[in-house]
């Protein structure tokens, strides 16, 4: 039984690469959306998985299905996107996240329209939907080093964005720029979001980044643990959504986001902390001794 | 910061001097000719009703905000300014013990990779006691008190060993207790040579703890000393 459940991911080729692909994208979307969610952008993610789209549109037109060029392309429409964002809302004084979303309203049609002016729906469902028989070895080495340079880059700016969030004045007065730190979270983010829709498409690839996030939320009130159990859950995910995917001829996104789905639900229903079970049980804490009181 | 100038000043002691300072947000011109000096080892209350341009000044002097005319000269480098903002500026929900904040007090000094290493633990340890919040440590900010949270905050400014100090309304929402731990820390920190700049509303507070006093109204400073400020001198008297 169990032979039969795990060995499609060892016999098959293409099973062994989407696995790792999704390992690897598992390690380092699941920080990023914690960071995301503690910075209450939760949203700001899925509207740049909207934005890259033009990009990839543009590369899938130029060069056809190729993962690099798509990649390359969905890169810069979603930095474009976020510097444009960004620069509004600094120029204007609003605020970012309306910026951001009609930045990434004006993407999303572009790219739309982009894909059916050449292309069939088919390409369109592709694009936004991923699919996993198409992670060649090409596709897997671009998501490892986007992974690792990820995971590079988060671990040289984590104690800035540790003290960003909780204070962002505090850096002020060093003369560090919050925007600076800001733009290049933004851009680890794009990056991951490329990187994810060969196997998960661009709107699922979110999912990843996300799900884990708010479902590890539940369970954790340490930094440390949201990150550790977001990326439990985003492994689980990946390999049980896989198998899922292909036991069930089900397209593998779908599957992958739906499981963590279904962690998030049952976190926020039985999770230790603020969950809705969490809150029926409450037990009140007993009063501090005196000189702990402040 | 443009317009931070660090370089010598005449006063050995004078760490920051404000020069006929002019600070406007937006089109609306806050403060006008604003003169200063604060020195090495003073506490000098900021006062003045709502809206006459206390945290205009503090964001000025914190270089947040260009001078329409006038400087800002300040010799304390980068590193060792602190500032303490009210506490609703903070993230509460922010999963972070009250060790970190602490120890994010190194941040001048230890930037993104150095390791905090012993010393430093134990550096932050002796602050935590010092503040009365060893039996916080591991406690998530979110779950502490007003009066807590205010000593975990002062703590981060204790590890950066800051010399330039400046605190928004620092004793607000604080309970008695804190409100003692805080002044006698400040005290200290400012007898060891720091220049402290506090926002402050309550007139006891004031003559317990400042040794100059900058009343700002209608967009101009004065300065003066507690006892000659509102409160009678027997009042100083007795609490000195």
């Amino acid at each position: 039984m169990i032979d039969w459940l795990f060995s499609p991911l060892i016999d098959f080729g293409f099973m062994r690469r989407a696995l790792v692909a999704g390992l690897a994208l598992s390690l380092v979307a699941p920080p990023l959306g914690v960071f995301l969610t503690l910075r209450g952008m939760s949203l700001v993610g899925d509207a740049m998985a909207h934005a890259v789209l033009p990009g990839v549109a543009v590369g899938f037109l130029l060069a056809g299905f190729s993962l690099p060029a798509m990649s390359f392309g969905g890169l810069i429409a979603g930095l474009l996107v976020a510097g444009l964002a960004g620069s509004v809302s600094r120029l204007t004084g609003h605020r970012e996240d309306s910026a951001i979303a009609s930045f990434y309203l004006i993407s999303l049609a572009a790219g739309v329209m982009l894909i059916s002016m050449r292309g069939s729906s088919v390409d369109l469902t592709h694009v936004l939907f991923g699919s996993i028989l198409a992670v060649d070895s090409t596709a897997l080495w671009l998501i490892v080093s986007v992974s690792s340079l990820t995971l590079i880059v988060l671990a040289a700016i984590f104690r800035i964005l540790v003290v960003e969030c909780l204070d962002p004045l505090f850096l002020r007065g060093q003369g560090i720029r919050g925007g600076a730190v800001h733009g290049l979270f933004l851009g680890l983010m794009v990056l991951n979001l490329t990187a994810g829709f060969q196997t998960l498409g661009t709107l699922m690839a979110v999912g990843l980044m996300m799900l884990p996030a708010t479902a590890a939320r539940f369970w954790s009130k340490r930094l440390e643990g949201l990150m550790g159990l977001a990326i439990a859950i985003g492994m689980i995910s990946s390999v049980g959504g896989l198998l899922l995917s292909y036991h069930a001829g089900l397209p593998s996104g779908p599957c992958i986001i739906l499981l963590a789905g279904i962690i998030y639900l049952f976190s926020a229903l039985f999770g230790r902390y603020h969950s809705v079970f969490a809150r029926w049980r409450r037990r009140v804490e007993p009063i501090l001794p005196p000189d702990a009181h402040g | 910061m443009g317009q931070w100038r660090t370089e010598a000043l005449d006063e050995p002691n004078t760490l920051l001097t404000l020069e006929a300072l002019s600070l406007a947000q937006g089109n609306r011109m806050v403060l006008e000719g604003i003169e200063g000096h604060f020195e090495a080892g003073t506490i000098t209350a900021l006062v003045g009703a709502n809206g006459a341009g206390k945290s205009t000044l503090v964001q000025g002097i914190m270089g947040e905000l260009r001078p329409v005319s006038g400087r800002v000269h300040c010799r304390v480098p980068n590193a060792r300014r602190a500032w303490l903002p009210q506490q609703l500026a903070l993230d509460l929900t922010f999963p972070m013990s009250v060790e970190e904040l602490v120890m994010s007090g190194c941040w001048p000094t230890h930037g993104s990779f150095k390791r905090y290493g012993p010393t430093g633990y134990r550096r932050g340890q002796a602050v935590m006691q010092r503040l009365g919040l060893q039996a916080f440590e591991h406690r998530p900010l979110g779950e502490l008190s007003g009066g807590q949270r205010q000593r975990a905050l002062l703590g981060r400014t204790l590890m950066q060993e800051a010399q330039l100090l400046l605190l928004d309304e620092p004793f607000a929402n604080v309970d008695a207790a804190t409100v003692e731990v805080l002044i006698e820390v400040l005290q200290d920190m400012a007898a060891k040579g720091a220049a402290i700049i506090i926002v402050l509303h309550d007139h006891d507070q004031m003559t317990r703890l400042a040794d100059r006093i900058l009343h700002l109204e209608r967009g101009h400073g004065t300065w003066s000393t507690p006892a000659r400020v509102g409160g009678s001198p027997s009042t100083a008297e007795t609490l000195a």
